[in-house]
């Protein structure tokens, strides 16, 4: 029995019960279903059958995907490309935060901040169609301006050749300045006192920035670093669907993609739901780990 | 040791005025490309401003009944969706910065543990299939009703608000609900502002709703369509140029007219500029709502 001092706590907050009930409901549908859907990865699933109904089918789904002649090398692309993103895109914000810190103009340095953001609320497919106008060889300023230091046109989409650096610049350029937000802020709460203690110490301004502001954003960065380092099995499938093509297949298929275009697309959903199941737990691991390594190395850690 | 630091200035400005120019001249280029006659930009060489202005395009764009149609499905998620995502998360908030609530840390863990371990795509998919959401308009609205850092960042703005305000009101005799109306949302304006930036901004951007949960050529929104037009666009602009190239010197001084790519630039800007607009009168906020969302999480 429920001591009657709680019920009556209970029955006294009874609005805010009522408040959270959409919001209760919603995560049961939408995150906690889905959970308990995962079974599908080992059924044989049917639209009728649902998540309970359809035939089991023990590790069949998983046997297929690990048979698949292209699997290795969907996981491996997937890994490099994310490893590329995050050893690149987790160091640039970091960059370009100190260097808008060294910025005495406090007009230039807003101007800047603001026009870095821009990118962020873009979508992937604006992201692309730019690229595309900017990129072509047919006319396209980015090759104009190559011309004039005499280089040749340049394919630069659905081309093995230039498919990295497509992936990671366009990375860079949509989440450069929304990344550094955060890093500015670490670095806004640095002691000013410390820079002129460092000032009568003789440090010059790389030494500042070296032994005050570095570690001014360090627990922040080992958060954002385990966090992604969580999504190394996941390469960002927005921007692949898109600037993946039939060219570059060998190069830029990833697991995510291969879920939406075998799953969605072709209708294996069993095999699909199996693929990224093995994705989710890959993840999971990952994070755990890191995220213990960290807590042992620097006390510092998510959870 | 004086010359030093200036240097060091002078490269930091040049690599930061640089950055900036990257991220705002694609934007200048199809603003260019978009007011420029079409056939006469498949020529090339067109930078920063229009050779032939013309307002050819936009018209073309907005007389056109499928896209029309796309920007009104754009528009009537983004303001729907974003109105109930705000109203349904501060509601959810609101309760969750109630220190006295029975079992508030177990309603908190409640809606946390399912980022830590997401279901995937597919059991997801089948979720919407089972609920009849595929095909449908509300697609695009219920599975985005929350979000749970927009739920973290609106409560930890809540806790903030002095508890005495609220107990002032009690005494004025105000009930919970009045007390949420006219006490906690007027305060809450800044946090509110940028939770409605960051789903609106998601709301109009979603593209991958429409091109994977939704057949019907009517529900699809404007992003979509510019995803449709994507892999068309590549092969017939390439074609287009080659053939404007070769023979286009003579030809070129007479056409006029818009291409597809010219109109595809258009609703282009007519996509990106309503945020365009928005955003930069935002931005104070939104810094904020992202500190408290990376800090909590």
């Amino acid at each position: 029995m429920m001591a009657p001092n709680l019920r009556k706590r209970i029955w006294q907050h009874k609005i805010f019960y009522l408040f959270m009930l959409p919001g209760i409901v919603w995560f049961f549908i939408f995150s906690y279903v889905p959970l308990f859907g995962i079974q599908v990865a080992f059924r044989d699933y049917t639209f009728s059958g649902g998540f309970t109904g359809s035939p089991w089918a023990g590790l069949k789904y998983f046997q297929q995907f690990f048979d698949y002649y292209k699997s290795a090398e969907i996981i491996r692309n997937t890994i490099i490309i994310s490893f590329m993103k995050l050893a690149v895109g987790f160091l640039m914000p970091i960059i370009l935060a100190i260097l808008l810190n060294e910025v005495r103009s406090l007009k230039f340095k807003k101007t800047v901040q603001t026009l870095s953001y821009l990118p962020h609320f873009v979508s992937w497919i604006v992201v692309v169609t730019l690229m595309q106008r900017l990129l072509t060889p047919y006319g396209g300023p980015v090759n104009d301006l190559l011309g004039v230091f005499g280089v040749q046109p340049i394919q630069f989409l659905y081309n093995t050749s230039w498919f990295y650096q497509v992936i990671l610049g366009s990375d860079i350029w949509k989440n450069i300045g929304w990344n550094s937000i955060i890093y500015m802020a670490a670095i806004a709460g640095v002691d000013q006192q410390l820079y002129e203690a460092a000032k009568i110490d003789g440090a010059n301004r790389f030494r500042q920035i070296w032994h005050v502001t570095l570690p001014g954003v360090r627990n922040i960065a080992i958060i954002l670093f385990i966090l992604s380092i969580g999504s190394l099995m996941s390469a960002g499938y927005e921007q692949l669907l898109l600037l993946n093509g039939p060219a570059t297949a060998g190069i830029g298929s990833v697991l995510d993609v291969h879920v939406i275009t075998s799953g969605i697309s072709e209708g294996r959903l069993s095999y699909a739901a199996a693929v990224g199941l093995f994705q989710s737990i890959i993840g999971l691991i990952l994070i755990l780990t890191v995220n213990r390594i960290a807590r042992k190395v620097s006390d510092v850690s998510l959870f | 040791m004086k010359r030093k630091v200036s240097i060091f200035n002078l490269i930091n400005y040049c690599v930061l005025a640089l950055v900036g120019f990257s991220m705002i001249y694609p934007f200048i280029y199809i603003l260019a490309y978009s007011l420029n006659d079409g056939k006469d930009s498949m020529l090339g060489a067109l930078y920063f401003l229009p050779r032939k202005f013309t307002w050819d395009n936009y018209a073309q764009v907005f007389d056109n009944a499928r896209i029309w149609q796309a920007y009104k499905i754009t528009l009537m998620r983004t303001i729907l969706g974003t109105f109930l995502h705000v109203v349904l998360c501060s509601l959810l908030a609101y309760a969750l910065s109630k220190k006295s609530l029975p079992g508030r840390s177990f309603f908190a863990f409640y809606i946390f543990l399912p980022t830590i371990f997401s279901a995937g795509f597919i059991p997801y998919f089948i979720t919407l299939q089972k609920l009849h959401l595929i095909n449908s308009f509300w697609v695009y609205v219920i599975p985005m009703l929350f979000n749970f850092m927009h739920v973290v960042i609106i409560r930890t703005f809540l806790q903030g608000i002095p508890a005495e305000l609220e107990e002032s009101a009690r005494i004025d005799g105000y009930g919970d609900f009045q007390i949420f109306l006219r006490i906690i949302l007027p305060l809450s304006g800044p946090v509110l502002a940028t939770i409605s930036l960051f789903i609106g901004v998601a709301h109009w951007n979603d593209w991958f709703t429409g091109a994977y949960y939704v057949s019907d050529k009517n529900l699809i929104p404007v992003q979509t369509l510019l995803q449709q037009m994507l892999s068309q666009a590549e092969a017939l602009s390439s074609s287009m140029a080659r053939s404007a190239q070769q023979g286009g010197q003579t030809i070129s001084a007479s056409a006029q007219g818009s291409t597809p790519e010219s109109l595809r630039m258009a609703l282009l800007v007519v996509t990106v500029f309503p945020i365009l607009c928005i955003y930069p009168f935002l931005q104070r906020y939104f810094v904020k709502g992202v500190m408290i969302g990376s800090v909590k999480g």
